[in-house]
């Protein structure tokens, strides 16, 4: 079963990768992913509450 | 005289050959007006802090060039970089710039998707090798064989090495390319590092701001196309046009900082009559930044003028140096005092409280001899 890759899809915020099992011309599984990970939550761990905003809206 | 600029005024023989010669420029055909485009051109001499005979020699260059090739790199990003560049419209700068340059990959807004977007970015490294510009946003994770952020299955820090090293320069737009931003924040989860730490000994100039004002990007690029290099910086690589003057210096708030007239309180009095942020914990005084003087959203207003402090967000680290937001900035120096990039570092981070307490001395004597403003209020 041939498999398909797309990295990266363009057109939208972020980075993402598609990959398809396809099984006579239809897609028999299909696999998203995130290829890019900063770590938000435990950036914000530990401050100053009112700083949440200015950070989470960069996300 | 500006009028003739415009072709309505002096007769055409009265005026001079090149520039001012009134034929449609070439963005004529797309719906650019030859007023729109000089009106562009004299904003980008105001923005890089030309002399306004320098406003021909820009026309000219622009209207001559032959669209260099330009690649946008996003890595660790939130595309608010690329929003803040495309949603400008002042004076067309979207229409111009992106006809001036030949784009040939913005994983944002290109058609491409998969190994057909990869194939532009690496037929542009090949074949304009050594001539074409890279605008890159977002930090580079090196942490753990940079595997926090790839492309087409290859770290982003592999892709910056190769694209940044062979264009003809590197401009880095945002916190995040300049310094790693807020993913280099405390504990710095991926290894985020800028541009210029992770692909060290290119030419590179580095746009800093969360996000970035499209004018000063546009700026950079006209200045580089007009004058064939980039403009001077400071020594964090940050052009003088742009990041040159502190925010404090150049505030429409000075005034109440020297008068020592302060917001105490989120909606109190001082804050509806726009006294000074300062005590609030606004950054200016510590921020290099051109916002006070080509503002935001096509010049309307800019956060200081909407009645909320700087963050500071031009500066290396202000994710970590400049939070808490809200806590007032330690020893800055007295009144009606300017100051220069070169001598402000010292004092920003991590200062005692001694000269600070000076300022509220000073502050305090200052509300007393001022007429009583909480009676007039009670009225």
């Amino acid at each position: 079963m041939p498999k398909i890759a797309i990295d990266p899809i363009t057109r939208i915020e972020g980075h993402l990768r598609i990959e398809c099992q396809v099984d006579g011309g239809k897609v028999a599984e299909a696999w998203s992913s995130s290829t890019m990970f900063r770590g938000m939550e435990l950036v914000l761990k530990g401050r100053d509450p009112r700083d949440a905003w200015l950070f989470a809206q960069r996300i | 005289m500006r009028a003739d600029l415009n072709g309505s005024i002096v007769p055409r023989t009265a005026t001079a050959k090149g520039w001012r010669d009134r034929r449609p420029t070439r963005w004529a055909e797309r719906g650019v007006s030859r007023r729109s485009f000089l009106k562009f051109c004299a904003a980008m001499t105001a923005v890089l802090a030309l002399p306004d005979r320098y406003l021909p020699r820009i026309a000219e260059a622009l209207e001559k060039v032959k669209r260099p090739a330009l690649v946008w790199l996003e890595f660790q990003d939130c595309a608010g970089c690329t929003e803040s560049f495309l949603r400008a419209s002042r004076p067309s700068v979207g229409d111009i710039a992106l006809d001036i340059l030949s784009v040939n990959y913005h994983e944002t807004i290109m058609a491409p998707s998969g190994k057909a977007a990869e194939k532009s970015l690496m037929d542009t490294v090949k074949n304009e090798k050594g001539k074409y510009l890279v605008v890159v946003e977002g930090s580079i994770p090196v942490k753990d064989g940079g595997v926090y952020c790839t492309i087409g299955g290859r770290t982003a820090l592999d892709i910056a090495r190769e694209v940044c090293g062979s264009a003809a320069a590197t401009i880095t737009v945002g916190a995040c390319a300049f310094y790693g931003g807020w993913p280099s924040a405390r504990p710095n989860p991926t290894g985020a590092v800028g541009v210029q730490e992770a692909v060290p000994g290119i030419t590179l100039i580095n746009l800093p701001g969360c996000p970035p004002n499209a004018v000063n990007i546009t700026a950079t690029v006209v200045h580089f196309l007009t004058f064939g290099e980039l403009p001077a910086t400071d020594q964090q690589g940050r052009p003088l046009f742009a990041y040159g003057q502190r925010i404090h210096d150049a505030c429409e708030r000075r005034a109440h900082f020297d008068a020592g007239q302060f917001v105490e309180e989120w909606g109190d009095a001082g804050h509806r009559k726009g006294w000074c942020l300062y005590k609030m914990g606004c950054k200016g005084p510590a921020t290099f930044h051109n916002c006070p003087v080509v503002r935001w959203n096509d010049g309307t207003s800019w956060p200081v003028g909407a009645g909320h402090g700087c963050v500071g967000c031009s500066e290396r680290d202000f994710w970590d140096t400049m939070t808490p937001f809200y806590r007032r900035l330690p020893q800055v120096p007295g009144f009606g005092i300017q100051t220069t990039v070169d001598t402000i570092g010292p004092w920003i981070v991590g200062g005692t409280a001694a000269a600070f307490a000076a300022h509220g001395v000073v502050s305090a004597i200052r509300a007393k001899t001022r007429p009583p403003q909480k009676s007039e209020e009670e009225k």
